[in-house]
């Protein structure tokens, strides 16, 4: 049953990677469902995952140049936001993600917060906003970081991310 | 690919995480003296009580404290008594000016009834000596000072659907001198606003 859920969800993320990224497509999804998705740009495209919460001030604050860099980085890094409000609240930061002008597919936590964060990586304290990067190349972790930081960061993990630099 | 400006390159890349204390660690800055709400300077060893002190790094500015809150509130009712002394601890040093000062934090406890210690982390110098990094974010130390639980509260930010309590499990453990279960534990909180974010 779990493995017919995997692949499901697999077809279903190689179907929207496929189609045309202009809608906003926002989903249920655990840590395994993440790593899933990041998996699938492995050899294609560097990945930087963003965890946000509409309540979360620095996260709100840095989203918008986070949303800027992925139109601008499109061709070889892929950028996923994934939200952790609470599940209730889906609808709220479905209709932020809109008015950011976020396109493609979007992700909810559901799963318990524990299982999810070391579920995503073992130096995640579970502290918002976090952000981690993925090498283009191998799919290893290159860089992550907890609280907002300045463009720069970002560029530099991107970076990073697009010419095998060192694995953390 | 669109060229990446080259001067972002010799930036290094700095781990941006504390280290958490490890389980079995003695209370560091212990004799610090705080600004509680009371107007009283209190320090950890003040707070300590017969059988352990509990640390919860807090703030007046998180939807995930208040969401907690009401478990701040039980556990301080049911375990203070018990001779575990409570102290929260407001480390948001970034957001003194909008929500995290001395007078909000009295009007804080005040509003929500803390019948505990709430001390104001000049400097945020506890969190960073704790490792610790959002709110709310747990520290229990046995009587002894070593640090036998750290992490998240529950598993639920719904007090009704709660699965596990993994902090009031920790703390009858303790109680009971017996090993905590789960030692570590994580939740999805607020970051801790040192200046330097």
């Amino acid at each position: 049953m779990k493995l017919q859920k995997v692949i499901i969800f697999s077809i279903a993320i190689l179907f929207s990677i496929s189609c045309s990224n202009g809608t906003l497509d926002f989903r249920e999804a655990t840590a395994k469902d993440i790593l899933s998705a990041v998996e699938e740009y492995k050899g294609e495209k560097a990945v930087l995952v963003n965890y946000w919460a509409t309540w979360c001030v620095p996260c709100i604050e840095e989203f918008p140049m986070i949303v800027e860099l992925s139109k601008q980085f499109s061709d070889e890094t892929k950028v996923f936001f994934v939200s952790a409000d609470f599940l209730e609240h889906k609808d709220k930061a479905k209709e932020y993600l809109k008015r950011q002008g976020v396109q493609g597919i979007s992700f909810i936590k559901n799963e318990k917060d524990n299982d999810f964060i070391n579920g995503i990586h073992k130096n995640w304290s579970g502290a918002l906003p976090f952000t981690i990067v993925y090498d283009k190349n191998t799919g290893s972790v290159v860089d992550l970081w907890e609280a907002k930081k300045p463009k720069s960061r970002f560029l530099a993990a991107i970076n990073k991310a697009l010419n095998e630099g060192v694995k953390l | 690919m669109k060229k990446i400006n080259l001067l972002i390159l010799p930036l290094l890349f700095v781990s941006s995480f504390a280290t958490e204390l490890e389980i079995g660690s003695k209370i560091p800055l212990a004799n610090v003296k705080m600004e509680d709400i009371s107007g009283k300077d209190i320090s950890l060893n003040d707070v300590m009580g017969d059988n352990g002190l509990l640390v919860v790094f807090s703030c007046n500015t998180c939807p995930f404290v208040d969401a907690w809150e009401d478990r701040y509130i039980k556990v301080s009712n049911e375990y203070q008594e018990k001779g575990v002394g409570m102290v929260a601890i407001n480390s948001n040093e970034g957001t003194r000016n909008s929500g995290d000062n001395l007078k909000d934090m009295k009007n804080r406890a005040k509003k929500a009834k803390y019948d505990f210690f709430y001390t104001l982390d000049k400097g945020s110098k506890l969190a960073s000596a704790f490792g610790a990094t959002k709110t709310p974010h747990i520290f229990l130390f046995n009587k002894k000072g070593e640090l036998v639980y750290r992490g998240a509260i529950d598993d639920n930010s719904k007090a009704n659907r709660v699965e596990t309590n993994y902090l009031m499990d920790a703390i009858d453990a303790m109680i009971a001198g017996k090993k905590v279960g789960m030692t570590s534990t994580k939740a999805i909180g607020c970051t801790i606003k040192f200046t330097s974010n």
